[in-house]
């Protein structure tokens, strides 16, 4: 393990008995190993019925009929549902534009359209075949240009009566549309000495979590309950209860262990099927996605396409920039890529000083499946565009590509693109490390291999989102910490333990972490943007303080001194300076039990407000970054010249992580990060011809193999943040976020020609390397 | 027809078509869930238990491909509550396990990996677990970990 080091430049020491910043190994791993660990796929409820959905394998019709009655009436068939019984609209947080079956119109293929529990599979299977569906074709669009294009078809032709959660500018089969301009821009065009302009496109990829969705549900006492593997608890009561048209607090959310997530599971999406069919069918019910189900329905990240054009003075400065980014919502707005909107605007102006921009960020229905969350949303796309762009900039005005950046990169009290000041960032401090770890220099090719390298800075930002928690002492004087955060394999709830055991001064294994369930737990944003260790673990900290208050005042009374003379560790209270005298934990939970009451806090947190351009935007929902955490990465490759087969040789990471609370842990992240933007760099692509998914298995849907990953060197740089806990940043999604940029700007370093999308396939690095990509579209002026 | 088999060196008689996979009925029938139902076409690796002693993929191998055979899953490696054996620890201790769905699957291959004779270079072990995807890793603590087990270094430990 690669030492954390402070940006000094020293090693980071670990005070003496305190378990942060060391590689506690992840307290979760004992049932993980032993294949007792009881995950989403592996549970079910006594007398649990089977549950099959019937999809659409057309993208786009009218529903002329549709008859489930000779289906509900075959042997073992409990319940069938349809839209009937789902009767709310819903959508991730913005657009309310989704049902949980189609209503009048199908929109793609796979979209629900009915569903049977019955007693055993093989029942449900026929039942689903006995149901009786009539549709009409409908136009299927599926192009983003053509989506937005005058005359097209709206998809959704009710779209003006959604509802929304904020206005913001949309219409017809623009589902959302996120603006920021700042500064002059034409002035700045007009007195360029270069312009140069790009077009990007990038595919879908899959998050195919090993573990696919999977809902158990059950209705009792007029509430649901459904065990379910998810990254986000309470948004999946709370969309339950949308689509059923019922209360939030009638559905109870209970986390199973969860195989993978990386985005994937955020939203609701068996859970609504599920729970209908329980109530209907008064018996629990199980619903577990096959691998095609997986492939073609759940929410990838999204395709896009972003248009650059910059304007360059001689030197290199970057005077100003627009960009068009087009990313495909799907056919509704049930994953988040409405909500991230902005992100391609915020990445594209946070990384480098552009004092002049205007930059749109349009997310267009298409009947296809809709799109979500994957870990890095629309970084790794946003971020690939903006470094081939500057790489094509740097050989137009005849500039290193390092220098370039070097030149421009946002320093240390620079704003961002939204007028957000970047007081602690340390940009050129990563870069300068990776240029002692991998000297910046260029490859020559040999022995017919091309070799190619590439630098790239990054900023990116933790997830704001809010938490609540609870920690209580108990009798015994070990912790129970109570929250809705849930560990989809990151170990964040591992690092959470470490907080609280060192604020309380007990041993790790001494904090225990109630299992997530709506019903029990604080509110809590979610397994997502790297947020659990920096917002549950602030709440947990807070809670943790305030325990730490009463243990401190209950041990004084006991101990007779003043609490302030008092310390707390090694599960005990000791006056400081006489260890001697001193109370277990275990004696303080008894005592005060009797006395002041049982020990235990709740704790809190939301982002504190930054200060930034509010005005500079409309329709962004995220407006500015919290938690801003700073990358640079390296990528060495070699391109085979005669097959274009891409080898990565080398890769290192500095990343910027705030604290390391667990600095293995934090390496394991950075590993597969890097091992998933591999994947998206050079393999991995969610083809669709029609509307219908090709790449319905992992046959042809190509995922990295223990043989595809290279080394990667990874260096982390403790530069603490004001706004999480002990100055954590998120840490576990931005690795994956400058991934495909280094290694397409390293590969069309080595092939002499601009690489213009995704993945670098043998076949497109051919294409690139004989000069056929003619999407090269450079002007210059001045 | 009814199929004779071990499972964990324990007798079984499962009675259904010979086309079965393997796999349904370990996770269905016996209630053996560690091997996990990952893709359901061989690819991922997820569902690995040793026939044999030789690692395959259960949700492909027939019933009838069982009979007489002896089948080994995660759940036989520490049985109960029995201490780890190499191959746990050391993934456990190298940060190999993420969120754990394909680790059922990988320990198999891994056991089987450390029961062979032979030399094992990170190359050859990389190789070995191709059959193997794991989605959260990138791979490298596995490999730590593989590499602990088959050599002498880890032997030692
Ligand atoms: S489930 Fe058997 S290989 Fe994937
Ligand atoms: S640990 Fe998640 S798939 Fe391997």
């Amino acid at each position: 393990m690669n030492a954390a080091v402070s940006v000094d430049g020293d090693a980071e020491t670990t005070a003496n008995g305190k378990v942060v910043g060391t590689t506690v190994p992840r307290a979760d791993g004992d049932a993980k190993v032993r294949g007792i660990a009881m995950y989403g796929m592996d549970y079910t409820e006594p007398g649990a019925l089977t549950v099959r959905v019937l999809r659409s394998s057309v993208p786009a019709a009218r529903i002329v009929r549709l008859d489930t009655s000779k289906a509900a009436s075959l042997p073992g068939v409990r319940a069938v549902a349809t839209a009937a019984d789902t009767p709310g609209t819903s959508g991730m947080l913005v657009v309310k534009d989704q049902s949980a079956f189609a209503r009048e119109d199908v929109r793609y293929v796979g979209e629900p359209i009915a569903a049977v529990a019955a007693d055993t599979p093989a029942q449900a299977d026929a039942a689903v075949a006995a149901i009786e569906l009539e549709t009409r074709p409908l136009e299927p669009v599926f192009d983003l240009d053509e989506a937005l294009a005058e005359g097209t078809r709206h998809i959704h032709p009710g779209w003006s009566d959604y509802e929304v959660a904020v206005e913001g500018h949309r219409g017809g089969n623009l589902a959302w549309e996120a603006r920021v301009e700042r500064g002059d821009v034409d002035a700045a065009f007009a007195e360029a000495d270069y312009v140069v302009t790009d077009e990007y496109r990038t595919p879908r990829q899959h998050q195919t979590s090993i573990e696919p969705h999977a809902a158990v549900a059950r209705y009792e006492n007029g509430r649901y309950t459904v065990h379910t593997p998810t990254q986000f608890p309470f948004m999946v009561r709370d969309r339950v209860a949308e689509h059923l048209g019922v209360r939030p607090s009638q559905v109870r959310v209970v986390v199973t262990e969860i195989g993978g997530g990386f985005g994937g599971k955020l939203d609701a999406m068996l859970e609504p099927i599920a729970c209908v069919l329980a109530r209907k069918a008064g018996r629990p019910v199980r619903l577990v996605n096959s691998r095609t189900e997986e492939q073609t329905t759940c929410a990838p990240r999204e395709n896009a396409i972003i248009r650059l054009r910059t304007a360059v003075s001689r030197d290199g400065t970057l005077l100003a920039q627009e960009a068009e980014a087009l990313s495909d919502n799907g056919a509704n707005s049930s994953g988040e890529t409405v909500l991230c909107a902005n992100v391609p605007a915020l990445v594209l102006g946070s990384t480098y000083r552009i004092a002049n921009v205007r930059y749109s960020s349009k997310v267009v229905y298409t009947n296809t499946a809709p799109t979500a969350a994957f870990r890095g949303v629309n970084g790794p796309y946003s971020v690939f565009a903006r470094e081939m762009h500057l790489d094509h900039i740097a050989a137009e005005i005849g500039m290193d590509r390092r220098e370039l950046r070097m030149k421009n990169l946002l320093r240390t009290g620079d704003t961002m693109i939204n007028g957000q000041e970047l007081d602690d960032a340390c940009l050129d401090v990563a870069m300068d490390r990776l240029n002692e770890i991998a000297p910046w220099g260029e490859r020559r090719s040999e022995d017919g291999r091309l070799r190619g390298i590439a630098v790239v800075p990054a900023t990116w930002l933790t997830n704001p989102g809010p938490s609540a928690g609870a920690v209580r002492l108990s009798e015994d004087g070990s912790v129970v910490v109570t929250s809705g955060a849930v560990d989809i394999g990151t170990g964040a709830l591992t690092g959470i333990r470490q907080i609280v055991a060192d604020e309380l001064g007990v041993p790790f294994d001494q904090v225990l972490i109630a299992h997530p369930d709506t019903d029990t737990a604080g509110f809590d944003n979610g397994a997502q943007g790297s947020r659990t260790t920096f917002g549950m673990g602030a709440a947990a900290l807070d809670a943790a303080t305030r325990v730490r208050e009463q243990v401190l005042e209950a041990a004084a009374g006991m101990l007779e001194v003043s609490a302030s003379d008092l310390e707390l560790a090694e599960g005990h209270v000791a006056v400081r300076g006489v260890p001697d005298r001193r109370v277990s934990l275990a004696a303080v939970a008894g005592t005060a039990m009797w006395t002041t009451g049982p020990i235990g806090s709740t704790g809190k947190f939301a982002a504190p407000p930054v200060n930034f351009d509010a005005g500079c935007m409309t329709g962004a929902l995220f407006t500015h970054m919290i938690g801003v955490s700073y990358h640079a990465h390296l990528a060495e490759v070699e391109v085979d010249p005669d097959t274009g087969k891409v080898t990565v040789t080398r890769y290192a990471v500095v990343q910027d992580v705030g604290r390391a609370i667990n600095p293995g842990l934090i390496e394991g992240q950075v590993h597969g990060a890097v091992a998933q933007g591999l994947g998206y760099a050079l393999y991995e692509d969610l083809r669709l011809r029609d509307g219908v998914v090709i790449d319905t298995g992992l046959e042809s849907y190509r995922l990295p193999t223990a043989l595809d990953i290279p080394p990667i060197e990874t260096e982390l740089l403790e530069n603490p943040g004001n706004q999480g806990p002990l100055g954590i940043k998120g840490a576990a999604e931005p690795p994956i976020v400058p991934v495909a940029a280094v290694v397409a700007c390293a590969v069309a370093d080595a092939i002499g020609s601009p690489i213009n999308s995704l993945p670098l396939t043998p076949f497109s690095v051919l294409a690139a390397l004989r000069g056929r990509d003619s999407r090269d579209e450079s002007s210059r002026s001045g | 027809m009814s199929y004779k088999f071990t499972v964990n060196g324990e007798g079984v008689d499962i009675d259904a078509a010979g086309v079965t996979p393997l796999l349904s009925v370990l996770r269905e029938d016996l209630g053996l869930t560690a091997a996990k139902l990952g893709c359901g076409e061989g690819r991922c690796g997820a569902c690995t238990v040793l026939l044999n002693d030789r690692p395959v993929a259960a949700c492909v191998v027939p019933l009838e491909a069982v009979a007489d055979g002896a089948v080994r899953t995660a759940e036989s490696l520490a049985s109960g509550d029995a201490p780890l054996t190499q191959v746990q620890e050391e993934l456990l201790s190298a940060g190999g396990v993420q969120c754990g769905a394909c680790t059922p699957g990988m320990m198999m291959t891994l056991t089987a990996l450390t029961e062979q004779q032979g030399e094992w270079t990170e190359d050859s072990v990389r190789a070995a677990l191709t059959g193997n995807i794991c989605r959260c890793t990138g791979y490298h603590k596995i490999v730590d970990a593989a590499m602990r087990c088959v050599t002498a270094e880890g032997g030692s430990r």
